[in-house]
């Protein structure tokens, strides 16, 4: 496919991020313009699938890091040759014998490593405060009010607190040991059409402890 | 004869992008949209069978110019008369839409199978929607690098599908 200057406008004009004169330039330039109109097509397609399967397609990605650190920790292993390695591990044990010289701690205690522990089952205190959990929907604009939000479950017997926010000042919050949770009609009613909200997920034991945070995610109504 | 030949030329080339963008300003779930588009084709042939035409532009920055004016007639009267009555649903024929599901189950799974430093692109730019620059930082990488990575991306998702 031909290369074109304006073809870097593209992704801009898709998501709508273009002001409007750049806009209405770029829509005459592809009534003229085949390689864009083509390269536009496939784009917007790929976009929509993006947007509509994107909790599918990007579910390992979407997944707490820790799990993926498990994935990439035997890529490094390929990436030095066993010298550096060698040089490696005797840097490593130098720095260590050195900090047990000057702070005189001993650092090999038998500690479990949180890449070994599923993240929801540790419901004793401390210890897993701040996990990440993942939102599920919306997470992208979507067209109308939502009616129902969806994360991923944590196990068992976890409380979580659902918080929408606008213009960061809570919106709405309310609790459910369900997953999932539907927005009662007066609340969809407040919520407006190209309005950005945010929301988030906290979860909690039985005995009230915080078990997990999910990120802040914004999304905006699209609809007119 | 001549002249027969080239305005079917134009219909053939011009419909898909007529139907993009006027899909872009009508929303893809209006049904109205085909019948814009049928509107701005008959409005443009007709122009040029008057000769109104003149090649003082190119014949895309004229239809481009005939289907702005539709589109703010359409919005103008569509508020006037439709404000506060809901659209009706347009349901695609069958046919249509299995094979708009076919291709975006393909794509789906060609997806799928791209190697993770394209996959993380497209994760964070279209479907967590942080801009380029937000990309660039969170990737190490230049925000140019980032139009590269999709591009690439899109390339081999063609040849994915090809195979």
């Amino acid at each position: 496919m031909k290369k074109c200057n304006f073809d870097i406008l593209i992704d801009d004009y898709l998501l709508n991020k273009l002001e409007k004169k750049e806009k209405e330039n770029f829509e005459e330039h592809y009534f003229n313009c085949e390689p864009c109109f083509e390269k536009m097509v496939a784009r917007d397609e790929l976009i929509a699938v993006i947007k509509n399967q994107g909790h599918r397609i990007f579910a390992d990605e979407e997944r707490p890091e820790e799990k993926k650190e498990v994935f990439s920790f035997g890529k490094i292993l390929s990436f030095l040759t066993p010298k550096q390695w060698a040089y490696a591990a005797v840097s490593v044990s130098v720095t260590l014998v050195l900090l047990v010289v000057m702070l005189n701690v001993v650092p090999f205690q038998k500690k479990t490593t949180p890449t070994q522990q599923p993240f929801y089952y540790e419901f004793d205190e401390g210890r897993v405060r701040g996990e990440n959990l993942r939102l599920i929907s919306p997470v992208i604009d979507i067209e109308a009010v939502p009616s129902q939000f969806m994360w991923a479950p944590l196990g068992d017997n976890v409380e979580y607190k659902i918080s929408i926010y606008f213009n960061h000042h809570p919106f709405w919050t309310a609790t459910t040991k369900e997953n999932t949770i539907s927005l009662p009609d007066d609340v969809k009613n407040r919520m407006q059409a190209s309005r950005k909200y945010s929301w988030q997920v906290k979860a909690f034991s039985p005995q009230g402890t915080l078990l997990a945070v999910s990120p802040k995610v914004q999304f905006k109504i699209t609809a007119e | 004869m001549k002249q027969k030949l080239d305005l079917d030329e134009i219909i053939v080339k011009y419909r898909p992008i007529l139907s993009f963008r006027i899909k872009k300003y009508l929303g893809h779930q209006n049904p109205d949209w085909e019948d814009v588009v049928n509107e701005i084709i008959t409005n443009v042939i007709e122009k040029i069978k008057k000769g109104e035409f003149r090649g003082e532009s190119s014949i895309g920055t004229f239809i481009y110019t005939i289907s702005s004016r539709r589109i703010v007639d359409y919005i103008r009267q569509k508020s006037k008369t439709l404000k506060h009555i809901p659209e009706p649903k347009n349901f695609p024929a069958p046919e249509q839409e299995f094979e708009s599901r076919q291709r975006a189950k393909t794509l789906t799974e060609a997806i799928q199978k791209l190697k993770p430093k394209y996959r993380k692109v497209l994760h964070l730019y279209y479907y967590k929607g942080l801009s380029r620059n937000e990309v660039a930082e969170k990737l190490g990488i230049s925000p140019r690098r980032v139009s590269e990575r999709v591009d690439y991306a899109q390339k081999l998702l063609r040849k994915i599908i090809k195979k």
